[in-house]
């Protein structure tokens, strides 16, 4: 309550300074324009008077009622409403003591009481100055035009022609607007200090001597004091200041400066609007159109002031983290806000942010487009109408429709989440969004009409906590068909989707590993057109994918990360960006696409992709169809179809003639033509390379085209991409617990809970002298494939796994034979002085990378890398017991069983491309650090208030560290509690317990009853002394205390 | 070289000296025919997309062209030996002289992984792999083809070297080629319709008429569809095919008693010869796991995908109703199957006379190639017909004559035309 009071004094208190700021400003415009026409010597007199006058009402509060009048040598200039009121400000015009004439300013109407009757203080001030500028000015012009000419003449020449405009703008200053002279004195104290100006350094010296005392005040010309501390020091500051200023720089130098200065200094209502914690949807989108209608934009601005309302509106509307900030205020300009917030909806009085793959994907944009060569034709690149729902939508869509108990759904368990699903969606689908809402969602169809829409997610986690959400939250099509009710309801279905997919068990199971349960997701909605054409009932873009800047699958030695990998399909972007599995998306690198994965025409042909997602305008549906079929049917409707379709006959690919019969020919997916023409794979590259330059790390960029642009749909970096986490490879591995190191051609991957190593025997197969023989080991492989826990073995053998014609070189195995399997290891044993070259998986190679079996290949005679030849060919052999009847392969297939050489232990593969390191190793069994590990936890969810818990302590093996694998946890809690807490406290636990060996179920198996011994005490057990009580202050230190959250 | 181990030359000089004992061949003849007679070894720069230039080694090994100019193909692949290159330059010398094809037997090729390479480097490769040999090949020396990792791309700049270097058209030095660019028609149906025609005249000596036999066929490609389409234009049943399922990753075998329908299995068969499953089971087949075809009740079983596909562990499944097995694959019996089944009641027709179609018709394109005049694919089949069917009489009249197992018949007939070619040259 407190704080919330707080929060909105904080509010009011900002509000007043921005509206003080504005009226500031309208002062500021009235001088500026006042001294523009009083240097203008071109200007009839007249003229120029009645622009004056003209100008001045436009200064005060209530400009839209206010006149003004100014009578001057007999001569009346007035504003075309004017007349005398009651509320009526004056100044006397002066000169050489003398009124010449008077200036006055009228409110038409009675308003709220101020300083000065309606008037506030600032403006009498105002109208003081300008009084007086008119005066001065009077004499000027005097000479010439009018009847005062003798009066001024001898002082005018004297005193004023030497006058510069700056001048007459500090005099205004000093009289209307101090603060505003001490920003503009601070200014040339830069100004002067950057032309390393002497007298600067000393003038500053006296009022601000370097060795400061304790008695010295604490400011000097950096951190200047706010006036009202001593207003005398101040001035005589400045005064020096402008002496100086006038020494040194020639007056136009100077009011050149003073003119930038004041112009920049219009844009502080922005600067400090963009700093309020919390500024609402509309307050922000107000200011910063009104800065943009009155200053024209950026370029107006000093650079510090830029970068300041750039990190702010950064801040405010994608992300907090410094990392990101610092990038991006480089190149996300405060104009650029301008159209986005034209395309932002949420509520109102609002703050919430646009979220993770927003950020990405406009950053990207400002990134490319500040970038393009001008020069070059530009059209090339484009990025879809993308519309944004500020997170804060969804909070309000709950509350809206009175939905806050779904956001308890997050602490079930999973299983439970599963069942509450369909009701979940239901519940959002059928909310009631709020009308300003519906409103900005109406807009988005209006602008989208005729297109399908994509409903992303866009989670604020994702970006903040640098987690890989990717995947996790959905992506919704819409054909966005029909009435534009029709197409309204369909759209608030998705959103409504999307957010129920917030709470489904897959994210929540992450975030709940990742210790982000408890933060509130807020999930921002991107809506974008998609990207394509309409062919036949189809809309689908030509061609779509992704492409990273580190190539984790290198088909050959020649191709390094570096060089990027892109995946492509036909079609939506869909089957490019997940693995498909019996599908496959071309694979290119784009530093060097002539190294093709495939590259027999059979090859090509066998891995090129036979289907395609599209979205059915007549259906209204995502589909996957026959794109072979499409091709047929729609053949040059289908765009650029001659750059992705080839035919293939007689054994060969040739490319789309004009005399191919599409109903007869083979068509196959290539993208030959586009690549061949060198402009995609040249832009690509330009992107990739330009993003992960600015961005500092490699990146992941989504892509379409509808055959004539290139869209750029989504960037994030690379690291956040599903599978590609990188992990270092240990280095406290004890000798005997490795196996196995390399250093050349890694990719990185991670593999972990390996039970069995199946070891071709690189001497024993040499040594075969029968075909049937080398057939027979590829077919114990094959039998083991099936036998062994799926991804829970790896295969190491000689040469090239999947040898065709010369077997000898590797066993003769299809991908079938090795489907199962986590990891691929070839050896390369040097032979008469020579190491033969490796397969790199080629012969099945997109089969892996699709099944995401990890490839590695291994140079035992290379001596900077380890090969324990020892533990692959001494370690027992199993294989008679998982294959009784192939005992008679022995001496060449050995199945090596982890947990029975190293008790509990599992074997971990850590690659890391990166560095190009790998280390296969024995992972020690880490009983006593995982259930450590579980208690923290533990102690971190516990409720201690819900449950009467006081305090919570571990003792025994889990305390000594000693536990092993069947080792139960023993704890100890204080309680003070009722009977209810008791029981719903040791329900809260049983639940965590089962929790826990559901994830590990490994470890589980081996523990025999309960994970958790669980003794309750009170305080009278510790005024007692009971058993468990005397362990909690036992001088031998028996039990930890862990401190609960 | 390894000393122990399988050694594929080693296993075909064995081979040929067990041959040669019964054909009681003198010293001097054995010492020909076991080696071959020329061997080019050679660098091959070339300069690669870099700039870098990276040296190949190429080869290309003549075994004896005492019946006409070397045949044989011309294989990339990066662990390539000289004794396999060897061995197989052996096998093409005894596989043209059995199908009776007046050519001699050869095989090179260049260590390299195509996968390696970009487009432009493979045809810098090609080109330069020509310029080193190209005094020693051509029409009526020795006529590379497509092998291993080679294709008719590769085949096709191979060619155009050679004619820039010959200064004029010389289309008949390589085979392999594309229809239209010195290709020959029937080359897709050549190794298919070939096996049906040996397939066809083995009935008629086996006395089993044709139209009442059933088949089946493992494999479900171009050599098995085109074997299915003309047994079955011959009058005869295909019980069933084994597939590749790409999905499943794993074999199956589609049954339908009353025998398939061809053109309706290809209709639901992708190009890799994989059937879709769900619309085959639709359409009444049985699905049954990859490796039954074997243990079918038909009275032929075609071997037409892979090696190794009838070993010890299976043989034994081979019903009684099987009279006859033949070879459509390279090596589809493992030797120690096929020791079983010599001691069975069945013909087996060994894979180097059963498939020699598609060389027979290589051979048929080189003849078109140097009379520059192109046959229709009628006559080409025609033709090949004619050859198959001479070529097995040629080993069935031995095999009965001398009471062997038709496989020694057919090595001894190939031995004993290239040991007449030489004797007759005076060579020995």
């Amino acid at each position: 309550m407190d704080d919330k009071y707080k929060d909105a004094e904080t509010r009011k208190d900002n509000t007043s300074r921005v509206d003080h700021l504005k009226e500031r400003v309208k002062e500021l415009n009235c001088i500026y324009g006042i001294t523009d026409l009083v240097h203008d010597t071109s200007k009839p007199f007249k003229e120029a008077m009645q622009s004056i006058v003209e100008l001045i009402p436009l200064a005060w509060q209530h400009s839209d009622i206010s006149e003004a009048k100014i009578i001057i040598d007999g001569l009346e200039f007035k504003t075309k409403d004017y007349k005398d009121t009651p509320w009526t400000q004056e100044s006397k015009i002066k000169w050489d003591n003398k009124t010449v004439g008077t200036l006055r300013v009228a409110y038409l109407e009675e308003k709220p009481k101020m300083d000065e009757g309606p008037f506030l203080e600032g403006e009498r001030r105002l109208i003081h100055a300008i009084s007086d500028l008119l005066g001065k000015y009077m004499i000027d012009r005097g000479v010439k035009d009018s009847s005062l000419q003798e009066l001024g003449r001898k002082k005018t020449l004297h005193e004023n022609t030497d006058k510069a405009q700056w001048e007459v703008i500090i005099d205004l200053l000093m009289r209307t607007d101090p603060r505003m002279l001490l920003r503009i004195t601070r200014k040339m104290v830069y100004y002067l200090y950057r032309n390393e100006n002497k007298k600067i350094t000393d003038l500053m010296q006296t009022v601000c001597p370097i060795e400061r005392g304790p008695g010295i005040p604490q400011w000097c010309g950096i951190n200047m004091p706010n006036p009202r501390q001593d207003m005398d020091t101040l001035k005589r500051i400045q005064k020096g200041v402008f002496e100086i200023a006038r020494d040194t720089l020639s007056s136009e130098e100077i009011s050149e400066q003073f003119q930038r200065w004041l112009r920049e200094d219009k844009a502080r209502p922005l600067l400090l609007a963009s700093q309020r914690a919390g500024i609402t949807l509309v307050d922000i989108t107000d200011e910063l159109n009104r800065f943009y209608e009155n200053l024209g934009g950026e370029k107006s601005l000093a650079p510090e002031d830029s970068k300041a309302i750039r990190t702010s509106l950064l801040r405010r509307f994608f992300s907090e983290r410094l990392e990101f900030i610092n990038i991006a205020k480089k190149f996300i300009t405060i104009d650029s806000f301008i159209p986005l917030l034209k395309r932002v909806i949420g509520p109102a009085q609002g703050a919430g942010k646009l979220g993770g793959k927003s950020s990405g994907l406009f950053l990207a944009k400002n990134i490319i487009q500040l970038e393009l060569p001008v020069e070059e034709d530009t059209d090339w690149i484009s990025f879809p109408k993308s519309w944004y729902l500020t997170s804060d939508t969804m909070m309000d869509l709950i509350q809206y429709n009175d939905l806050d108990e779904v956001l308890h759904l997050k602490y079930l368990e999973p299983e439970e989440i599963q069942q509450e699903m369909p009701i979940l969606e239901h519940l959002f689908k059928s909310a009631v969004f709020s009308a300003e809402i519906i409103e900005g969602l109406r807009r988005i169809l209006r602008d989208l009409e005729g297109r399908p829409i994509i409903v992303r997610s866009s989670s604020l986690l994702e970006d903040s906590f640098g987690a890989a959400f990717s995947g996790k939250y959905k992506s919704l099509f819409i054909a966005n068909i029909g009435s534009e009710e029709e197409r309204l309801s369909e759209l608030m279905n998705a959103i409504g989707e999307v957010y129920a997919s917030t709470l489904a068990p897959d994210p929540i199971e992450y975030r709940r590993e990742r210790g982000l349960l408890d933060v509130n997701e807020e999930m921002g909605v991107l809506i974008q057109e998609v990207v394509g054409t309409r062919i036949g009932p189809y809309y689908l873009p030509a061609y779509a994918g992704v492409v990273f800047s580190r190539n984790e699958f290198q088909w050959s030695p020649r191709i390094r990360r570096e060089d990027g990998i892109v995946r492509m399909v036909t079609g939506l972007g869909t089957r490019a960006v997940d693995r498909i599995g019996n599908d496959y998306p071309i694979l290119i690198s784009p530093r060097r696409p002539e190294l093709r994965v495939n590259t027999t025409a059979e090859e090509r042909v066998k891995y090129s992709q036979r289907y395609m997602d599209v979205i059915n305008m007549e259906k209204g549906i995502l589909e996957t169809v026959d794109s072979i079929e499409v091709f047929r049917k729609y053949g040059e409707d289908y765009p650029c179809f001659k750059d992705v379709v080839s035919v293939y006959k007689d054994g060969g690919l040739s490319p789309i003639s004009y005399l191919t019969n599409l109903k007869e020919e083979d068509l196959v997916v290539t993208f030959d033509k586009l690549f061949e023409k060198n402009d995609f794979v040249n832009r690509i590259r330009w992107i990739i390379d330009l993003l992960e330059d600015k961005l500092g790390i490699p990146v992941d960029v989504e892509f379409a085209s509808d055959g004539e642009k290139l869209y750029v749909l989504q960037c994030r970096p690379q690291s956040q991409s599903k599978e590609i986490v990188r992990k270092p490879v240990p280095t406290d591995t004890s000798e005997e617990h490795k196996i196995f190191s390399a250093n050349k051609y890694v990719t990185t991957g991670y593999i972990d809970n390996i039970e069995y190593v199946v070891y071709v025997d690189l001497q024993g197969y040499e040594a075969l002298e029968r075909r049937e023989d080398m057939y027979k080991v590829a077919k114990v492989v094959s039998e083991l494939n099936s036998k062994l826990p799926n991804r829970r073995f790896i295969l190491m053998g000689p040469g090239r796994w999947g040898s065709r014609g010369d077997i000898k070189l590797g066993v003769p195995v299809v991908y079938r034979d090795i489907n199962n399997t986590s990891l691929l290891v070839e050896i390369a044993r040097e032979k008469g002085g020579y190491v033969p070259e490796l397969s790199f998986g080629t012969h099945f190679f997109q089969d892996l990378v699709e099944a995401d079996i990890k490839y590695l290949p291994l140079y035992p005679d290379n001596s900077e890398t380890l090969f324990n030849e020892r533990f692959l060919k001494k370690s027992p052999n199993h294989l008679s017991d998982i294959l009784p009847n192939r005992e008679e392969m022995e001496g060449i297939v050995r199945v090596i069983k982890i947990s029975k050489l190293y008790k509990d232990c599992t074997m971990s593969v850590v690659m890391d491309g990166e560095k190009n390191e790998a280390l296969g190793y024995i992972k020690p069994a880490d009983h006593w650090e995982w259930r450590s590990d579980k208690l923290e936890e533990i102690a971190q969810d516990l409720d201690a208030e819900l449950y009467g818990v006081k305090a919570f302590y571990v003792l025994g093996s889990t305390k000594d560290g000693t536990a092993g694998p069947g080792s139960d946890i023993d704890i100890i809690i204080h309680f003070d509690g009722d009977e209810v807490q008791r029981d719903k406290l040791l329900s809260w636990f049983k639940k965590r317990e089962k929790e826990i060996m559901d994830v590990s179920s490994e470890r589980a198996k081996k523990i025999s009853g309960d994970l958790f011994d669980i003794h309750i005490i009170t305080d009278k057990d510790i005024e007692k002394r009971t058993s468990w009580a005397a362990h909690i202050d036992s001088p031998y230190g028996s039990a930890r205390e862990i401190p609960l959250d | 070289m390894a000393a122990k181990g399988f050694n594929a030359y080693k296993m075909a000089q064995e081979q040929f000296d067990r041959i040669a004992d019964k054909l009681e061949l003198y010293e001097g003849t054995r010492e020909l025919l076991r080696t071959p007679m020329r061997e080019y070894h050679f660098t091959v720069p070339v300069k690669m997309d870099d700039g870098k230039v990276k040296v190949f080694q190429g080869y290309r090994i003549q075994h004896n062209d005492a019946r006409g100019p070397c045949k044989g193909g011309i294989r990339f692949h990066p662990q390539e030996t000289a004794d396999t290159v060897r061995a197989l330059s052996m096998w093409m010398t005894w596989k043209c002289a059995v199908a009776d094809i007046p050519l001699g037997g050869g095989k090179g090729g260049v260590i390299c992984d195509p996968h390696d390479l970009s487009e432009r480097e493979q045809e810098r490769l090609c080109r330069g792999w020509i310029r080193q040999i190209v005094k020693n090949i051509g029409p009526v020396e020795d006529i590379p083809a497509p092998d291993v990792m080679t294709t008719a791309q590769h085949m096709l700049w191979m060619m155009d070297e050679y004619e820039h270097i010959a200064g004029g058209k010389y289309p008949g030095a390589i085979t392999g080629k594309p229809v239209g660019h010195g290709g020959s028609l029937g080359r897709t149906e050549a190794t298919g319709y070939g096996v049906v025609f040996i397939l066809r005249e083995s009935l008629k000596e086996l006395d089993i008429d044709i139209s009442d036999t059933t088949a089946m066929i493992q494999g479900f490609g171009n050599v098995a569809q085109h074997a299915a389409e003309l047994y079955i234009e011959y009058g005869g049943k295909v019980l069933g095919v084994s597939c590749w399922d790409q999905e499943d990753s794993k074999a199956y075998s589609y049954i339908r008693k009353n025998g398939i329908d061809l053109e309706e299995l290809r209709g639901i068969t992708n190009r890799f010869g994989s059937v879709d499953k769900e619309k085959a089971e639709e359409l009444g087949y049985e699905r049954l796991p990859g490796d039954d075809w074997i243990a079918q009740e038909a009275n032929i079983l075609i071997p037409a995908a892979l090696e190794n596909a009838i070993t010890g562990d299976n043989v034994d499944w081979i019903k009684p109703s099987v009279k006859l097995i033949v070879s459509g694959a390279n090596g589809p019996i493992t030797p120690e199957a096929m020791d079983v089944l010599e001691g069975k009641d069945i013909m087996v027709i060994p894979d180097f006379l059963a498939n020699a179609g598609g060389v027979v018709c290589s051979y048929f394109e080189q003849v078109q190639n140097n009379t520059n005049y192109y046959w229709p694919k009628e006559e080409v089949l025609g033709k090949l017909d004619d050859k198959m069917t001479s070529a097995f009489y040629g080993v069935m009249d031995l095999a009965k004559r001398k009471n062997i197992p038709i496989q020694a018949a057919a090595y001894m007939i190939a031995i004993s035309r290239v040991v007449d070619a030489c004797r007759m040259r005076g060579w020995i």
